[in-house]
């Protein structure tokens, strides 16, 4: 249940998620081959291993820029 | 040579036809020559919010396909010899713009006015590229809401890829409106304040304006709110005509007015 108290302190959770969505979005246009990347890193592992998703997250800290790829493998095609 | 001006947010229904006609008539009535041209193809409005909808003969495609000459197609404002309006084809969708052509009518236009002011379409497709595509400067109009706000990074994003000018090297200059502000919700922490939206989009602030059911009312009767000078939005219109006419007007914190404050007060800031 929400009290009233905070009903209407809102504004602040809405600039957290905005600000991480815009950084997410303005990703989107900076790399819009990152699907085409995803899809072809997909390509290499599947052919040794079975793949169920391929994630590529962008980390930023300071002048240190990082590209972290997950690739999560399907238990299945392995065993 | 004049300055072309686009009012673009991305979302719709922000008030992107509403500030195109206030800021165009509050920089008429400061003696700038002006044409507001509604490039909303498919979707004619601005005719409505200027009270214009009954002269509207020819319209924005007969001119670039060169069917009819611009001095057919402008029309006059009744409230200032200096506003001067041409309207989007009603009959015809966004699909009909071309480049070369949208080229051509803002070269002829800046030939002939102080600032060309585009009300550009909601959304980032075909149509919206195209408005922005020649334009010198952009008006962005926000709400203090998350979807207005994502959509207006969106669309600035297109703006700068999509841009001429941009392509040539030079920068094309954007100014934020902020609209629709409640300053009671965002005294209480329920609405984004302006400077958490500054932080976010990181473009310069234009003006804020304050939410105002006259709006709704200066639109029903086809007369643009600024020509109230008694109403908050209004004020803020003239406001912010008057910046874009170079003159330095401090921005005036709508935010921290307390609700009913304003009211009384209304009449002592200008």
């Amino acid at each position: 249940m929400f009290s009233w108290i905070d009903e209407g302190k809102s504004a602040e959770s809405a600039k957290d998620r905005l600000t991480i969505a815009i950084m997410s979005d303005r990703d989107n246009i900076n790399f819009p081959f990152m699907d085409e990347m995803k899809i072809e890193i997909m390509q290499v592992v599947q052919k040794y291993l079975g793949v169920k998703t391929v994630e590529i997250k962008k980390e930023i800290d300071g002048d240190y820029e990082a590209l972290s790829i997950e690739i999560e493998l399907d238990k299945k095609q392995i065993s | 040579m004049g300055i072309v001006i686009a009012v673009i947010s991305g979302k719709g229904g922000v008030g992107k036809t509403t500030t195109t006609a206030n800021i165009g008539l509050g920089m008429a009535l400061k003696k700038q020559k002006i044409i507001v041209v509604d490039f909303d193809i498919g979707q004619r409005n601005l005719d409505m919010v200027l009270g214009l909808e009954n002269r509207v003969v020819f319209d924005i495609v007969q001119v670039m396909d060169e069917e009819v000459s611009l001095k057919q197609a402008v029309i006059k404002s009744k409230r200032s010899d200096n506003l001067h309006f041409l309207a989007a084809s009603q009959t015809k969708d966004k699909s009909v713009l071309e480049s070369e052509k949208v080229k051509k009518l803002i070269a002829d236009l800046k030939e002939e006015y102080d600032y060309v002011i585009l009300d550009a379409p909601a959304g980032i497709e075909g149509g919206y590229e195209h408005t922005v595509e020649f334009a010198d400067e952009a008006i962005i109009v926000v709400n203090p809401e998350v979807s207005s706000i994502r959509d207006a990074d969106r669309a600035i994003g297109i703006l700068d890829s999509k841009s001429q000018r941009v392509k040539d090297g030079k920068e094309v200059r954007k100014y934020l409106i902020i609209n629709r502000i409640n300053p009671a919700m965002v005294q209480n922490g329920g609405m984004l304040s302006s400077s958490d939206i500054l932080d976010i989009l990181s473009i310069p602030l234009l003006g804020k304006i304050p939410e105002d059911k006259g709006v709704v009312d200066a639109s029903n009767q086809g007369n643009p709110i600024i020509t109230n000078t008694k109403s908050a939005s209004g004020q803020a219109y003239s406001r912010i005509s008057a910046r874009l006419c170079g003159e330095k007007v401090d921005l005036y914190d709508i935010e921290a007015i307390k609700k009913g404050l304003l009211k009384k007060f209304s009449g002592v800031f200008r």
